[in-house]
């Protein structure tokens, strides 16, 4: 028993830096920073899409990340034809980030 | 001093604790309405998994439909849950969306108890001055 007291101490950090630092927003954050060092008009880029290195050539959500990068640079147009949603997604995800940070207070005890 | 295990037993992990913080402040009576209420409103962490798995087959986003995500459920339907990556990322993440959507209605809850509180007082102080007159 005594062996595994350690363990529960290092579990018991982890899981207040979770509480701290939810794997959600650090996901969102990390998506926006991506997104802004994209290069919209390069033929290939480096892709982490699951669907795309399983082969499959095209997807309802392929263009989002450029449109959102095109849309933060001020090319509305582009960024319209290359994926509609993107200036959506930007009021969507800030907001989500937002709104988690915002229950941070409250997320791990009552009172 | 209420019990969670008592009121609520199918509750586990961080929720359990956050819920006895909040039932530790009660009688039995406040905290049997309480689970009653809390009950019918809260979502099982295994349906927002299931929706979740559903964006795999082209339904994506339902899970944040129904923890009330509007916004973001119409970008992952449309976009089949951001091209899969959305989808996984709350497949590893689906307790603590399912946790942080269950604090909230604890919340509501509280907040609708403690008003429906304040009406009972008042309408006892009312028949007390009626009777008094």
């Amino acid at each position: 028993m005594a062996s595994f007291s350690c363990f529960d101490r290092q579990m018991d950090s982890i899981r207040k830096i979770q509480a701290k630092l939810p794997f959600e927003l650090l996901c969102w954050i990390s998506a926006l920073v991506g997104i802004m060092f994209i290069d919209p008009h390069s033929a290939h880029h480096f892709t982490l899409c699951p669907l795309s290195l399983a082969g499959i050539d095209w997807c309802p959500g392929c263009g989002l990340g450029r449109s959102m990068k095109l849309f933060a640079i001020g090319e509305f147009k582009a960024s319209f034809q290359m994926h509609p949603l993107g200036a959506f997604a930007w009021v969507i995800i800030p907001y989500r980030i937002f709104d988690i940070i915002k229950q941070l207070k409250t997320r791990l005890n009552y009172g | 001093m209420a019990n969670v295990l008592k009121h609520l037993p199918e509750l586990e992990g961080m929720e359990l604790g956050y819920i006895q913080g909040i039932l530790k402040n009660m009688d039995d009576e406040q905290a049997g309405l309480f689970a009653q209420v809390y009950r019918a409103r809260r979502k099982d962490n295994q349906m927002v998994l299931i929706l979740a798995l559903l964006g795999f087959f082209g339904f994506a986003g339902l899970h944040r439909f129904v923890l009330g995500q509007i916004g973001l459920g119409i970008l992952y339907f449309f976009t089949l849950g951001l091209c899969w990556i959305g989808t996984i990322v709350d497949l590893v993440n689906y307790k603590s969306l399912a946790y942080e959507y269950n604090i909230k209605v604890a919340h509501e809850t509280l907040s609708m108890m403690s008003y429906s509180a304040e009406n009972f007082t008042n309408n006892n102080d009312n028949k007390t001055k009626t009777d008094e007159a």
